[in-house]
């Protein structure tokens, strides 16, 4: 406490400033050094997406210091069925409740995780939470007019993906891929001081890793062009494994990729199906989040677990109703 | 740090170039975020950022005042400051396949009504209009329009009006194209202009056979105009 706490911090704070300072001050000078096209277009959309998914972020982290400090310890393990395997579905299920951008997922999950509620579990509502809100539907609804089995579709495909990556963790997952938890224990003097606390944590460490994942979004953007997708949309199993890669490479809030996928026209509602049901749940946004708060080790094994039963989900389901 | 990020979408949720960016309602969000943001930061000025409990085992990438990833928030705040990127133009659209409109299989609304001897429409309408309306409810009607140059790749094709449209942020935009004929002055990338003219009926395409053309305007009236405050359209999306 006292003066060795605050020592560090003043320094990171007065760096902070005076980059900021010199960055603003020297605006007018380097102005000439930014003219590039593609790298204005690439900041346009790295900035975008940043901006984008804030709000969402800060709901999340409330949520998730929520969760952390101000319900009661136990309370949301006793609330889920005891069973493991009957709580991965209610868990995927009650993500239909939380409207909004996946990287307000991953921070929520991490804290019930910490709070008792299996790993299997957490990662169900972690999964499902950001495909199968209210808001998501509607989009969905509006972009494929008279189309509404690709509503039913892609609730059934995100709700199957979330369960079946619960189900696997149950059979196949170890604690020990998760490593430390780097989910921080913050203590204050009261509830709220927890709580405030533990929301900045959260905050400044999920909004690290998204500023990554939105670079990787970006860069991909830019530097990939769209023609090539041209080449695949015949074949329907590469057409799916494409449109599947793309959703992880574009990071679009699920909010908005319903648009997206209407607009691929050349490709069939199977695979622009892949598309809807991947995006929300693997992205490069996503993975960024997962690898800095659940650690890398379980980032390589979680990305393409969720990606092989999102894309099989989707092709069951597409097969059975599209 | 708090301070920074939250400071940041505090002005961003205020000001205009926000829609740079993203679409008009998440301004309020975003305000409101960075008042959460400024009041946290405050707090934890006031009373501390509380005793931290390691986990078991030993912790490594934190440093006092928290982890070090948080370094990542300031290159947004920096690219905002350095770079101050401008909307989608010109690059952007040369680099994407042209938008093809929503998946709309049914009839299109009746037209809205001309306003001083022509029909405004967003860029995105008339191109959808163009390529799917069974009826051709665009055929012999004058429009007006407006939108930013982007040069052809075509050599001798002049160049085309083009207008990106999206409905989160940025980052899901897809340009609108119409090719303009008809207009023999040299135009610079990324000038916006307002033009009138008449839709060249082409067949319709159908389900099966997307289309990935552009359609064309014979235009007889182009204005250079400055920037609309918002470059995007967002006209395609019910809300």
């Amino acid at each position: 406490m006292g003066a060795t706490q605050h020592g560090p911090r003043l320094v990171d704070a007065r760096l902070l400033l005076l980059l900021i300072v010199v960055a603003a001050g020297s605006r007018g000078l380097v102005s000439g050094l930014f003219d590039d096209p593609a790298l204005q277009t690439w900041s346009t959309i790295f900035v975008s997406i940043t901006i984008q998914a804030l709000p969402f972020l800060v709901l999340g982290v409330l949520l998730s210091g929520a969760v952390a400090a101000l319900v009661p310890p136990g309370w949301l393990a006793r609330a889920l069925p005891r069973r493991t395997t009957l709580a991965v579905p209610v868990a995927g299920l009650a993500g239909a409740a939380l409207p909004g951008c996946e990287c307000a997922s991953v921070p929520i999950a991490a804290r019930l995780r910490d709070r008792g509620v299996s790993t299997a579990a957490a990662f169900a509502f972690m999964l499902a939470a950001p495909a199968i809100n209210p808001v998501v539907l509607v989009t969905t609804a509006v972009a494929f007019p008279g189309r509404p089995q690709m509503v039913v579709a892609r609730f059934l495909g995100s709700l199957l993906t979330s369960v079946g990556v619960g189900l696997l963790w149950i059979r196949f997952g170890r604690e020990t891929w998760i490593g430390r938890s780097r989910v921080r224990t913050v203590e204050g003097e009261n509830r709220w001081q927890s709580f405030g606390a533990t929301v900045r944590e959260d905050f400044l460490q999920a909004g690290g890793w998204l500023v990554v994942g939105a670079a990787a979004a970006a860069s991909l953007q830019v530097f990939v062009p769209r023609s090539l997708l041209d080449l695949v949309a015949g074949n329907e199993l590469l057409a799916a494994g494409c449109l599947g890669l793309l959703a992880v490479a574009l990071a679009i809030c699920s909010e908005a990729d319903a648009f997206v996928a209407a607009s691929l026209r050349q490709f069939s509602l199977s695979a622009r199906l892949v598309f809807l049901v991947v995006g929300p749940a693997l992205d490069v946004k996503l993975i960024a989040m997962h690898a800095g708060i659940f650690g890398r080790r379980f980032a390589l094994r979680f990305a393409p677990l969720t990606f092989g039963v999102a894309a099989a989900s989707a092709l069951l389901v597409g097969r059975w109703l599209l | 740090m708090l301070l920074t990020v939250g400071g940041m979408a505090l002005w961003l949720g205020l000001s205009d170039a926000t829609l740079s960016y993203v679409r008009a309602w998440l301004r309020l969000p975003l305000a409101a975020s960075g008042v959460v943001l400024l009041v946290l930061a405050l707090a934890t000025l006031r009373w501390g950022s509380g005793k931290d409990e390691e986990p078991a085992g030993h912790d490594h990438g934190h440093v006092a005042g928290g982890p070090r990833s948080a370094w990542l928030l300031v290159v947004p705040v920096l690219v905002l400051l350095l770079v101050a990127p401008p909307a989608l133009g010109s690059y952007a659209a040369s680099r994407r396949a042209p938008g093809t409109g929503g998946d709309s299989t049914g009839d299109f609304p009746a037209l809205p009504e001309a306003v001083g001897g022509a029909v405004p429409l967003p860029v995105s309408e008339f191109v959808s209009r163009a390529l799917y309306d069974r009826r051709q409810s665009l055929a012999g009607v004058r429009v007006r329009m407006l939108g930013f140059v982007t040069p052809s790749d075509k050599p001798g094709e002049g160049y085309r009006l083009a207008r990106f449209n999206f409905f989160c942020c940025a980052a899901d935009a897809a340009a609108y194209e119409v090719a303009v004929r008809g207009d023999s002055t040299p135009r610079r990338a990324d000038q916006w202009l307002l033009v009138e003219g008449r839709w060249l009926p082409e067949p319709v395409a159908t389900a099966t056979a997307p289309s990935t053309r552009r359609p064309v305007l014979m235009v007889d009236s182009v204005t250079p105009v400055d920037p609309p405050a918002d470059r995007y359209e967002h006209n395609l999306y019910a809300f």
